[in-house]
């Protein structure tokens, strides 16, 4: 059967308001963003967010506005952002529905998913805020349909009585996003390096989108089963985009585009022009205080009239940063599709990222 | 000519790191600075010890230093690539097997006299819900520090050293003596010591409460109560040597060649 789609395609078909979504990858690897992009684009939301190590993919959303309920364990590029800036403003205003779990025990609950078990009993998490603190209260959980009515509850393990356990639920997945380096047109994949969580829910959900680096053969992908890591039929479309984890990196292909990540790591500071603006303002305002209150202090005095003077430059609208919103347009919003994105980028810039086969990295970027 | 008889604050906390990692030791690193010292120690000091990563890639020795811990940097040489379940599985195996090979780093913004860390949020004027400051959340540390001994790494401020942190992502001795088994954690495993930018803590056999055991050539254990937002034992304070240049070559011209985590101040 062929299952090729394009990417349009495949996000309008398979990806809808308010899912139980998932995407593959870690932090800033292989992370499926051709089709955060396409998401993006065409405008669903209302997610309930099985987050795992994420990054950019689930800050772009968040930042906006197309998730419902998040499930984290944790959300950094780490290496260029230390906290994802759209996630923590979100939470910090008040304006995210979250969770939280440890890291372990949301691998293991996307993991608990694939075999199908009704429920998950862990060691972990034992006498911390995790089991102790609840982002989303009982009551709330229960006006939340995909979200489940209890983040944990603490049980007798009744194998071994007297010894405490923690009981999490098991996610119930409409949808899976990954990016793979070899897919075929029946659906079956090959991951390179490490997996990460991505056969987990592969297996798990309802509806799964492949996009991939290299559109191979059926016959060609079965050369060696011992590569191939997703049988065809758990998958609903496949796509081929090359780059599809652009500006994230993909083993044996690319790697990260640090530009790329540095931008948007500047960028996200601010939602929109009015959100710079007003924290610049603030800024000024702090570093003059800090200034006032040492007067003689040379390196202070510099620092408050630089950031006046950024203040005043953004307020004016002579030079205002780039700012979330802008990066989305320039990077997302303005390329009708993915190959008119990586036209955008540029050829050359594209071929600085390329591994070099005996490290698995670039050293010329 | 090169200067390497003068070291940096983190160059110090790095050969603090290297010389606390035993023999075939299987040591958990992140990045930063846990990765620069566990490449000392797997170079020079320590040189059988086996580092490996959250991610599941088991027993590294990378070329180039890795950005984060799912970086394909740390895939170039090493000795098997785990997806992360098995990561968790072969850290709650080797505390089922009572097998003592076990020693992770983790961080944070706050750490309390027992060795509990956060690193989820600081609350400020308001809660977990809604915090003044939000961090990533947990990623893999709430779950080294429930099954293996740690060494926590921290920068030395009485704002994050305190008698009560605001929320506890990473159990350490809990509030003293059985505080762990009463929380339903392995009792024989917790914190060992806290590596900072001052000095080294420890944590006492009968209170488990955080001591002075070490001071750096640079600092002095007044300094460390001064940075200290609870009172701290400094007698059993001794002082603990620098590195010697040769150490300090090997990490500048090796280990961390393009600054990435330690920065070279200019001559």
């Amino acid at each position: 059967m062929n299952k090729v789609y394009t990417l349009h395609d495949a996000v309008a078909k398979f990806v809808e308001d308010g899912d139980c979504i998932s995407f593959g990858g870690f932090t800033t690897n292989r992370k499926p963003y051709a089709a955060v992009s396409e998401i993006l684009r065409q405008g669903q939301g209302n997610f309930t967010v099985w987050a795992g190590p994420a990054g950019g993919d689930w800050d772009m959303l968040i930042g906006e506005g197309r998730v419902k309920a998040y499930i984290n364990c944790y959300t950094a590029n780490s290496g260029y952002t230390n906290v994802s800036r759209r996630f923590r403003a979100a939470i910090e205003k008040g304006q995210l529905t979250y969770e939280d779990y440890s890291q372990d025990v949301l691998m293991l609950q996307l993991h608990a998913a694939s075999l199908g078990l009704p429920f998950l009993p862990v060691r972990l998490m034992s006498g911390s805020g995790l089991v102790k603190y609840w982002g989303i209260s009982e009551e709330q959980r229960k006006t939340l349909d995909k979200v489940d009515d209890l983040k944990c509850v603490e049980i007798d393990n009744p194998f071994n009585p007297g010894e405490k356990v923690v009981a999490v639920p098991v996610p119930k997945l409409d949808t899976a996003i990954i990016h793979v380096q070899k897919a075929s047109p029946d659906g079956t994949c090959i991951i390179e390096g490490d997996e990460f969580h991505d056969v987990d829910i592969a297996v798990a959900a309802r509806k799964v989108i492949v996009t991939c680096e290299d559109l191979v053969s059926d016959e060609y992908i079965r050369r060696d089963p011992t590569l191939t890591r997703i049988f065809g039929q758990c998958v609903s479309a496949v796509v081929h985009a090359p780059y599809g984890a652009w500006p994230s990196q993909c083993y044996n292909y690319y790697d990260n585009d640090s530009e790329a990540l540095k931008e948007y790591d500047k960028a996200s500071k601010y939602q929109d022009a009015a959100d710079a603006v007003a924290q610049l303002a603030k800024a000024a305002v702090k570093a003059q205080a800090a200034a006032d209150k040492k007067p003689g202090d040379e390196k202070l005095a510099e620092a408050a009239a630089k950031a006046k003077a950024a203040a005043d430059a953004a307020a004016d609208g002579s030079k205002v940063p780039e700012t979330f919103k802008d990066y989305l347009d320039k990077w997302v919003y303005s390329a009708k599709d993915h190959d008119e994105l990586l036209d955008k980028v540029g050829g050359s810039r594209l071929m600085r990222l390329k591994n070099e086969p005996h490290l698995g990295y670039s050293t010329r970027h | 000519m090169a200067d390497y008889t003068k070291y940096t604050k983190q160059e110090m906390q790095a050969y603090a790191i290297a010389k606390n990692i035993k023999e075939n030791q299987i040591v958990i690193v992140g990045t930063g600075l846990p990765l620069i010292g566990a490449s000392l120690a797997k170079r020079a000091v320590c040189p059988s010890c086996h580092p490996i990563v959250e991610s599941g890639l088991m027993d590294c020795s990378p070329v180039e230093v890795p950005r984060s811990v799912g970086d394909n940097r740390f895939m170039a040489h090493c000795a098997v690539q785990w997806p992360n379940v098995r990561f968790i599985g072969f850290e709650a195996n080797e505390w089922l097997h009572d097998e003592d090979r076990l020693i992770a780093f983790i961080g944070g913004a706050q750490i309390d006299p027992y060795g509990n860390v956060n690193s989820t949020c600081i609350y400020g004027k308001g809660d977990y819900v809604k915090p003044q400051t939000r961090f990533t959340g947990s990623g893999g540390a709430n779950g080294i520090a429930t099954y293996c001994n740690t060494i926590i790494m921290m920068q030395h401020q009485k704002r994050r050293f305190m008698e009560k942190i605001d929320y506890i992502t990473s159990c350490g001795w809990m509030d003293g003596p059985g505080g762990r088994e009463r929380a339903g954690l392995p009792g024989n495993r917790g914190p060992q010591m806290v590596v900072t930018d001052l000095g080294i803590m420890k944590f006492d056999d009968d209170t488990k409460r955080m001591y002075l055991a070490y001071y750096y050539p640079f600092s002095s254990p007044e300094m460390v109560q001064e940075n200290t937002g609870f009172e701290v034992d400094v007698s059993r304070a001794q002082l603990m040597e620098g590195p010697s240049p040769e150490i300090i070559k090997l990490i500048r011209e090796e280990i961390d060649p393009g600054q990435a985590f330690i920065k070279v101040p200019k001559e």
